[in-house]
């Protein structure tokens, strides 16, 4: 109940008090001596469900049946069927999806985690703006639209509140996918990864902005784009030598789609690093460094089994290293994979 | 391993919340099968479940998750989540009173744990609509009307119908498709592909591949299994570079079982952190010193339990169940 200074505010009476609701009889909700986890509900929550389980029994389609949804999608965001009936509702009522959107913005603030609300907004910026009509202009007169425009922002505002919200950052792909914002994107994950070079949704956002929707299996990168990224990792390595996501991105892009530049090109790269008297204390206390190393060696080997030999060995001595030294509490892999180094 | 966890305060901090969730719990309130199936869990593992609640209560129970099955052909069948949806035959209007394939996992598993052998279920309502919601990709919607879709709801049919034996409601090989290209450059594995690897859907990924007998098509086992080993710093968390969580010590904790590297894993240091996540009046909490909740305490005890088995009943890592009760109920099948 909304209390402004002594005085309740109109919505807060109780709709058995209210002449629209006269005609509906309230639908209890049953429970029986093995109720399972049954919730102290409110009094307010509990008489609005026993109207909605009476509009929604019916299948009533009103403006205040609509309205009784938005008040317990307010309380509870996960009841599910209540988003199919409020979805059915807006259809047959026509109403103006604009403010329905608005109404979503609202309540996603408070409930940031909710999966309904987002997939909810999905069907909503569809319908505002289809993807086919948007895709006859250009990516710099799309991200202007207002449709767009106001979605980039709210999803600029939610990965603010909270820099790796998972379900911001999956929204945000199936926008930009969806709408084809792939140039926009780069800019908007280099200035996340800037911010925090730790943030690993950044990271993986790069990835997800480099590929652009084509099938992970197919792609080959262009040798002058795979140096490119090797670069921009190099320079982000170096701002914290310790951080996981730029080691796993780097490892894991070349192995996908340009395993030979692992050894040709990634690895003089951050041996050089490695020998830099900037880096070389740095980069030697970190796991991920020797994690790459044996990462590029396992595939070195591979390619070129006359080398495998000497690869085996200084792979063998990285792992006794990172057992007894730098990475500890998972020695038990790390001789595990010492073990398994001749069968790669 | 001197200090242990409080197993006495745990097992009466799930007796309460079975019996009793606060008004904040609200949000909740479509998903208390779920809830009432982690509390289950949670008095299971710590082998207090016969000693917790009482023939008479156990029966009880039984019924109330036998009242939320939806019993009209037609309608979408399965369990539905809670009673919130009001009586069965108050609804003409279908998508009212809608079963979901969360709460039907859920209720299958409460009631294989108290006790129930299954046969008033009604298996071939279930599977019938279980196959209407697996999309074209090969994954599954939780319920008719939405558009939600990910690997939570692959292992929901996957779950399902491993219990039930019966394998009609999922075409395997699309889920299998599906599944494999939500593995990520990392090693990680995630809810669509390009998402970032996240270890929820890591362990419903995994999970269901070893439900479908399908881990053969994992592209690199291997990898997957370094990364999710690589989410421990002490506890285990569940995305690169964030903070330990109790609730991942299940959900990465069972991957690591099923992928056969429980012998790389510090256990002392993750049962550690989850010692830490206790709370006073019982139940864990996610992080130390924070508030408890159903899903985190019954989490953090089954991932506790992979850490020292010795001590506890061993629990499958692919359906949240004691190995015990599913062998029985596997018995009773096959009879």
């Amino acid at each position: 109940m909304r209390i402004e200074g002594s005085e309740q505010v109109e919505e807060a009476v109780s709709l058995a008090q209210q002449a629209e609701w006269q005609d509906i009889t309230p639908i209890e909700q049953e429970e029986g001596e093995g109720s399972m986890c049954p919730i102290a509900y409110t009094d307010e929550y509990r008489e609005l469900m026993g109207y909605l389980r009476a509009v929604m029994a019916v299948g009533e389609v009103s403006e205040r049946a609509l309205s009784l949804t938005a008040r317990v999608i307010e309380e509870n965001p996960g009841h599910y069927t209540v988003w199919v009936y409020r979805k059915r509702l807006v259809e047959e009522l026509e109403s103006d999806i604009a403010e329905e959107l608005d109404w979503v913005c609202d309540i996603s603030r408070k409930f940031p985690k909710n999966y309904q609300l987002w997939h909810h907004r999905e069907s909503l910026v569809t319908r505002l703006w289809a993807p086919s009509s948007a895709l006859l202009v250009s990516e710099d007169q799309r991200i202007t639209n207002p449709v767009l425009r106001r979605e980039l922002q709210f999803l600029d505002a939610a990965i603010d509140e909270d820099s790796k919200n998972f379900h911001a950052w999956s929204y945000r792909q199936w926008l930009v996918s969806t709408y084809a914002l792939w140039t926009q994107e780069l800019v908007f994950v280099d200035t996340m990864v800037n911010q925090d070079v730790r943030n690993n949704s950044a990271w993986n956002q790069r990835y997800f902005a480099m590929l652009a929707n084509r099938n992970p299996s197919v792609v080959r990168l262009e040798p002058d784009v795979a140096k490119s990224e090797i670069e921009y990792v190099v320079e982000h390595i170096k701002l914290a030598p310790n951080n996981d996501s730029p080691w796993s991105y780097v490892t894991g892009l070349l192995l996908r789609h340009a395993p030979s530049m692992l050894y040709t090109d990634l690895l003089p790269r951050i041996k050089q690093l490695a020998a830099d008297n900037a880096y070389q204390a740095a980069m030697t206390l970190t796991p991920f460094y020797w994690s790459a190393l044996l990462d590029i060696y396992e595939q070195q080997a591979a390619d070129h089994p006359d080398l495998k030999k000497q690869l085996v060995d200084e792979s063998s001595a990285i792992c006794d290293q990172l057992a007894s030294e730098t990475d500890i509490i998972h020695c038990r892999y790390w001789n595990f994979r010492k073990t398994s180094l001749d069968t790669c | 391993m001197v200090v242990d966890l409080d197993l006495t305060a745990h097992a009466r901090y799930f007796k309460f919340c079975l019996n009793m969730l606060p008004s904040e719990a609200v949000s909740q309130d479509a998903s208390r099968m779920t809830i009432a199936h982690l509390c289950l869990v949670g008095l299971a593992t710590l082998g207090q479940l016969n000693d917790t609640l009482s023939e008479t209560r156990r029966a009880q129970m039984v019924d109330w998750i036998y009242e939320q099955q939806i019993p009209r052909a037609g309608a979408y069948a399965g369990f539905r989540g809670g009673s919130l949806f009001g009586p069965h035959s108050s609804c003409s209007y279908a998508p009212a009173n809608s079963a979901n394939l969360a709460a039907t996992y859920s209720a299958l598993c409460s009631l294989l744990l108290l006790g129930d052998d299954l046969s008033r279920v009604d298996k071939h309502a279930i599977l019938g609509a279980m196959r209407q919601l697996q999309l074209e990709s090969g994954t599954f919607v939780p319920h008719p009307g939405t558009n939600e879709h990910d690997p939570r709801f692959i292992y929901c049919a996957c779950a399902i119908s491993s219990i039930l034996n019966d394998w009609s409601g999922v075409d395997k090989d699309a889920a299998t498709r599906y599944i494999a290209e939500c593995s990520n450059y990392d090693g990680g594995m995630t809810q669509a592909r390009f998402q970032e690897s996240h270890g929820g859907h890591l362990y419903c990924c995994v999970a269901s591949l070893s439900l479908m007998k399908k881990m053969d098509a994992l592209p690199d086992r291997q990898r997957t299994l370094k990364w999710a080993l690589f989410r421990q710093g002490g506890g285990y968390h569940g995305r690169t570079n964030k903070v330990p969580d109790v609730c991942y010590s299940f959900w990465i904790g069972a991957v690591v079982e099923m992928l056969g590297g429980h012998d790389f894993v510090d256990t002392g240091a993750v049962a550690y952190f989850i010692r830490q996540c206790e709370a006073d009046i019982g139940g864990l909490a996610k992080w130390p010193g924070y508030r408890p909740d159903p899903l985190h305490a019954s989490l953090g005890i089954v991932g506790y339990s992979f850490c020292c088995p010795e001590k506890f009943p061993r629990m499958s890592p692919e359906l949240l169940l004691p190995e015990s009760v599913l062998e029985a109920h596997r018995a009773r099948q096959t009879q």
